[in-house]
């Protein structure tokens, strides 16, 4: 499958991410060669397989609906963000 | 040419869960500070794993079974992928694939069903405020728990799409997966109109108006497109498929800035969750906790309350719930107390949560019927249900307190009209009623009630003085 250099801009700009030219190019040619190791399973028959969604055979894991104390609090959490105002995180203007 | 419109509705509807869907945090943030109801798992920092709610998911139960909805035994979880400060984990987890709830209907209160498409499980993302150079983030509101419900394109008026969201929130209040607060966006709608000429066979291009939070919101929104679309059809241009806002201060939809290509969502499933697995016999289980549903009320109640006094109390639950308890001979008065005196009170939103008992109510009931209170006194009686002060005693000493108990004893009543005959001042009313003058009898009742101080029954004094003016 050909990435080309307008697919890399689409999915960069999907996660919002600024890429040069340079780097679209260099990238589409690896997302080629991953998407080129993956295809090697197409060649297996799996028309009577049931698709897999998830690998460890577990189901049901819930929780209780019951508040309980975390590792972090509020302070250390937005401790982690680069500015804030009263309590809330600013980011750059989205809108 | 006649244009039919078509509308179907997306409705999100927050659960009141303790915790969040995939965190231990409190899901309550009314009144909280911003960021204060927050976990690493809301903040998605490395390595965090969500932690499925099994709450959510017997409260899913709840709502489909309250929409007719089948309930899927399989299900799981997806990611939506999209780059956005409100949602920190850069997709948002939901059920695009396998939902938990299936399909179903609703019934609107004039008899036409709406048919649910699915509905699925997912988490709220977080509340931005936009500022002129900035914007601000509040991760309160991640991942509370949301069912997202999917109509099918079944609506055909505006007045319909008001009457299905209003009954959607009725559902969801009565089944108790919700506080149904609107004005706090407990529950959201969004609403795809589309026309198309009358002997179209296909549906016409649609808009979407996102967002809105009150029935009457939809309703406007719902016709304005109608007039707005049928509009450019006649002058024969077309409707271009996009989002529009709506205003409730001009009354308009407008066109939002449209992407330029349709949103990339990169769905693909969930490996953090495992699948949910319901059998046949947990979803029978939860799904008997559903207390009786809107349409249970007006097939029992629907000879004893008028249509429009029911309609009005079906927006309160607790009302409902109530008549419900009380003897079904007694419901008629006591849901007339509660359109005319209760909902008529300042403080009527505070009384819903501390009703009087069935028996208090009972009671209250029987002594009016049995004309020991009179209406006017009844309905002082009622209200006293509520006051603190007499909140805790019953019906009957309250009533005694209050010196309203009518006098009903004829032996007794008889006694006091006596005593008013042998008055001299009534002796020239006495005769004028004897000599055919009719008007005086309220005369008469007045005296007596005023020798009664006021307890007498009217209607029981009438009838005594006019058997012994005879």
């Amino acid at each position: 499958m050909k990435v080309d250099e307008s697919t890399v801009k689409h999915l960069a700009d999907l996660s919002d991410f600024r890429l040069n030219s340079d780097e679209a190019k260099r990238l589409g040619g690896d997302l080629e060669n991953i998407i080129k190791y993956i295809s090697q399973l197409d060649e297996l028959d799996t028309s009577d397989v049931e698709p897999t969604y998830q690998v460890f055979e577990m189901e049901n894991v819930w929780r209780n609906d019951e508040i309980l104390p975390q590792d972090a609090n509020c302070e250390d959490l937005l401790n982690l963000t680069v500015e804030t105002i009263d309590n809330q995180i600013k980011v750059p203007k989205v809108l | 040419m006649k244009y039919i419109p078509t509308i179907g509705i997306e409705c999100h509807v927050q659960l009141c869960t303790k915790t969040k869907l995939f965190s231990e945090v409190d899901n309550d943030a009314r009144g909280k500070e911003p960021n204060s109801c927050v976990s690493p798992v809301d903040y998605a920092l490395p390595g965090m794993l969500p932690r499925l709610n099994g709450e959510a998911i017997r409260l899913a139960i709840l709502a489909g079974r309250a929409m007719n909805c089948e309930i899927n035994n399989n299900s799981r979880f997806d990611r939506k992928h999209y780059f956005y400060p409100d949602s920190p984990k850069g997709y948002q987890i939901t059920q695009y694939y396998a939902p938990i709830i299936g399909s179903g209907y609703v019934e609107l209160p004039s008899g036409t069903r709406i048919k649910i498409e699915h509905a699925h499980l997912e988490g709220d993302a977080g509340k931005l405020t936009h500022f002129d150079s900035y914007s601000l983030v509040d991760l309160n509101r991640v991942d509370t728990p949301l069912i997202e419900i999917v109509s099918m394109p079944d609506i055909h008026s505006a007045k319909d799409a008001h009457d299905y969201c209003k009954e959607l929130w009725r559902l969801m209040r009565y089944a108790g997966v919700t506080y149904g607060d609107l004005y706090n966006g407990n529950m959201r709608f969004d609403v795809n109109t589309s026309v198309a000429p009358e002997d179209s066979k296909k549906l016409g291009t649609r808009t979407e108006v996102k967002n809105l939070n009150s029935f009457r919101s939809v309703e406007r929104a719902v016709e304005y497109e109608i007039a707005r679309q049928t509009k450019l059809l006649e002058a024969g241009e077309k409707v271009i498929q996009e989002t529009r806002g709506w205003s409730d201060a001009t009354g308009k939809t407008t066109g939002q800035r449209s992407k330029e290509e349709a949103k990339d969502y990169r769905y693909m499933p969930e490996p953090d969750l495992p699948p949910i697995h319901l059998t046949e016999e947990f979803v029978e289980a939860e799904s008997s906790k559903l207390p009786m549903m809107p349409a249970d009320y007006r097939t029992k109640f629907g000879g004893i309350i008028a249509n429009d006094t029911m309609e009005v109390l079906l927006d309160y639950p607790e009302l409902m719930f109530k008549l419900n308890e009380i003897d079904e001979k007694n419901v008629k008065s006591i849901s007339n107390l509660f359109a005319s005196v209760l909902l008529a009170e300042e403080k009527s939103a505070e009384y819903l949560n501390d009703l009087p008992s069935a028996k208090q109510l009972n009671d209250l009931a029987q002594m009016n019927e049995k004309k020991e209170l009179s209406s006017t006194a009844a309905k002082e009686v009622f209200l006293r249900l509520f006051d603190p002060q007499m909140r805790g005693k019953d019906t009957r000493s309250i009533a005694k307190e209050l010196g309203l108990i009518q006098e009903n004893d004829l032996d007794a009543l008889g006694a006091i009209v006596d005593t008013v005959l042998a008055k001299p001042e009534t002796k020239k009313a006495q005769d004028d009623f004897r000599a055919g003058e009719e008007k005086v009898i309220g005369f008469l009742v007045g005296q007596v009630m005023k020798e009664s101080h006021g307890k007498a029954n009217p209607s029981a004094v009438q009838e005594i003085l006019r058997k012994k003016l005879a």
